[in-house]
């Protein structure tokens, strides 16, 4: 006798759309600050005032860090596409290389604030650079603590393609954080 | 059974307050979300009477110590109204109504059940912080510093716990709604709460910017700017003003199409259009880009091309809405009876004030006028938020024997409340726009000077006023008796 197997139902994919809107208030929050700070970088230089101190803000560390986000987005492509094929051990591999390249960016900022050796009260540029820098800080420590859940996950199995949703959400979130820091980097690092 | 066994039965069962604090039911949720929001909201409505009370005599401090302590009454009133108050009062509705009307059930119950306590846990924190002399900074730098510390970061836990809610209703009317309902066919209520949460999802991300940016610059050292005393409301106030405040009224004009629909058993015509309007409102709502803290040189934002054409576009839009509702009305006119039911008026009279409020947003832009900075402001904020109460609290009634039970409703008492609401919001509203158009300043404090130094009219519009917080604050109390009468009603029912 010949039977039809039902086809599994198509999940609505929750956790990617509560994932993009919780990302994208998390944008809106750093957009807000973005356009603090070019706005008012932009009177100071406009009134001839100094923004930074000449050599107080090294381009070392900010490229360090922007390097290490960028590969972690390359590893996080890699986990999402590792779920899609069902392929647990590149999927463990590369989420505990992603987690490990954000626990590395939080490392390099923390040292990096304190050797600056501009104090956060030093004007509203290190205010706002410490408040900007800080925040995406803790917003990468949040994904480095989403990914050691799917680690755990994973090492239970659940992680499949039918179940991938949670990667996905993640990857959406950590995509965000890799834009975010382009933006500092580019901003505050390089333009200064 | 054994003793031992009777032992381990009695542990194991939870108490009522474990069983509080641990449950996912939407429900038991919304009724923490409704509770604390009308509590706020009454809170809010003492704090504005006491500063009324204080603005009969502008020339000294009678009820208060200082302008300073004016100040943190005044703007707590606004905070509790908004962020404390009628968004969580919305977000009780959000949780439990919205996704019945999607046809499925709240998704994530486990972080709907997280952002409510963390919603309150700030909201406690907030509390304590403006009454121990903190608040959101102080003109005269005269607040305590740790107290300040202590309200803005229960703001920013409210704000969380809102915004993490926020993003379980969107959820779930995006993708958790029921097979083959589209949009298009959402319930206006869901339709507008979308609309309205993903404008306030974002605005909230914005606020907690400002708010993090002054606790960072506020904590452990003298502030470089956005920490000092007097520099911390102005940096948060874009969210109580226009057009930001529009986006509270959207949800209340989609629970007033829907309860009139329902009064008059008459489905809306040019549905599309009240979708689009709607949208449309949500849209002009949006107003993060009004930091007037942040002004550069040049015209101030408040002035702009883009927020003056956004108070005058919102007119037409709201007309269209309240348009569609009274088209509906005069269709379905025969089915209401010679006694429409209680919650339709509050909602019918909510979308007029709505309405009402977005013409005096308008005639507040108006350049040579010169009323930002007065009373004016404080009238567009009364009318708004009145009206927003006044639908929140007709959405409760229509609603209510989901939230609470069947026994015990009492209209005639809904209805005297809804009316001293709408009664007291209009007197505010009124008083308080004609004395802005006489000069009297938004923050009057306790000197002529800070006062605008006002006509000698602006005495008695004060006291019109002052009698329209007290109608305000007795519809809310009506309000809370009609609430609390319905709950004691259905427990006693259970036992």
């Amino acid at each position: 006798m010949a039977s039809t197997v039902p086809a599994a139902p198509t999940r609505p994919r929750t956790l990617v759309v509560a994932s993009a809107f919780g990302t994208g208030s998390v944008v809106m929050y750093f957009g807000c600050l973005f356009a603090l700070y070019f706005s008012i970088r932009h009177d100071a230089m406009a009134w001839g005032a100094q923004w930074y101190p000449e050599g107080a803000i090294q381009l070392v560390p900010g490229g360090m860090n922007m390097s290490t986000m960028a590969m972690s987005a390359i590893t996080m492509g890699w986990a999402v596409h590792a779920v899609l094929n069902d392929d647990r051990i590149h999927a463990m591999i590369a989420m505990a290389l992603t987690a490990v390249l954000g626990i590395a960016m939080v490392n390099q900022t923390v040292f990096y604030f304190k050797d600056i050796g501009l104090p956060i009260d030093a004007s509203e540029a290190a205010t706002l650079l410490f408040t900007i820098v800080g925040s995406h800080m803790v917003m990468v420590a949040i994904g480095v603590l989403w990914l050691g859940l799917l680690l755990l996950r994973a090492l239970g199995g659940q992680d499949t393609s039918r179940h991938r949703d949670l990667v996905s959400a993640a990857a959406l979130y950590w995509y965000a954080s890799v834009a975010v820091y382009s933006v500092i980097w580019i901003g505050i690092y390089i333009a200064k | 059974m054994t003793t031992t066994d009777n032992a381990a039965a009695s542990d194991s069962a939870p108490t009522a307050l474990e069983q509080a604090v641990t449950t996912t039911d939407p429900v038991a949720l919304a009724r923490v979300w409704g509770f604390g929001g009308m509590t706020s909201i009454l809170l809010g409505a003492v704090a504005g009477l006491l500063v009324g009370l204080e603005r009969l005599d502008l020339a000294s401090a009678d009820v208060f110590g200082s302008a300073d302590e004016v100040f943190q009454f005044w703007s707590a009133h606004r905070v509790a109204f908004v962020l404390l108050g009628v968004l969580p009062a919305l977000m009780a509705l959000a949780t439990t109504v919205v996704p019945r009307q999607c046809g499925g059930s709240l998704v994530f119950p486990r972080a709907a059940a997280m952002a409510c306590w963390t919603w309150l846990v700030g909201a406690g924190m907030t509390v304590a912080g403006f009454l121990v002399d903190g608040g959101l900074g102080t003109p005269g730098g005269g607040g305590q510093r740790e107290a300040t510390a202590l309200t803005m970061m229960g703001l920013l836990l409210a704000i969380g716990g809102l915004l993490l809610a926020s993003v379980c209703v969107m959820t779930t009317i995006v993708s958790g709604r029921a097979a083959g309902t589209g949009l298009r066919d959402l319930p206006y209520t869901a339709w507008t709460t979308l609309v309205g949460a993903t404008v306030w999802t974002g605005m909230l991300g914005v606020l907690a910017a400002n708010a993090v940016l002054a606790y960072v610059d506020l904590r452990g050292r003298p502030a470089v700017r956005f920490g000092a005393e007097d520099a911390i409301w102005e940096q948060l106030s874009w969210m109580f003003t226009h057009p930001a405040i529009y986006v509270l009224a959207l949800p209340v004009l989609g629970i007033a199409l829907d309860l009139v629909s329902s009064a008059t058993r008459t489905e809306q015509a040019n549905r599309d259009v009240l979708l689009v309007a709607t949208a449309a409102f949500g849209f002009l709502s949006f107003g993060a880009f009004a930091q007037t803290f942040f002004d550069t040189p040049g015209t101030p934002v408040a002035e702009e091309a883009i927020s003056v054409v956004a108070a005058f576009a919102i007119v037409p839009v709201a007309l269209a809405i309240v348009g569609g509702l009274a088209d509906t009305l005069r269709r379905g006119a025969g089915n209401l009876g010679s006694k429409p039911p209680a919650e339709a008026v509050c909602s019918v009279l909510a979308a007029v004030l709505v309405l009402a409020a977005t013409a005096v947003g308008a005639v507040r832009v108006i350049a040579p006028l010169e009323l930002l900075d007065t009373s004016v402001t404080g009238a567009h904020f009364a009318l708004v938020l009145g009206a927003v109460v006044l639908g929140v609290g007709a959405g409760f009634h229509h609603w209510g024997e989901e939230l609470v039970g069947p026994k015990g409703r009492r209209p005639g008492l809904f209805l005297l409340g809804g009316l001293a609401v709408a009664g007291g919001t209009v007197l505010v509203g009124v008083a308080d726009l004609v004395s802005g158009l006489l000069d009297q300043a938004d923050f009057t404090g306790v000197d002529l000077a800070t006062a605008g130094n006002p006509d000698s009219g602006v005495d008695g519009l004060n006291l019109v006023s002052l009698v329209g917080s007290l109608a305000l604050l007795g519809g809310l109390a009506i309000w809370m008796l009609t609430g609390s009468l319905h709950t004691a009603a259905n427990r006693k029912g259970a036992a």
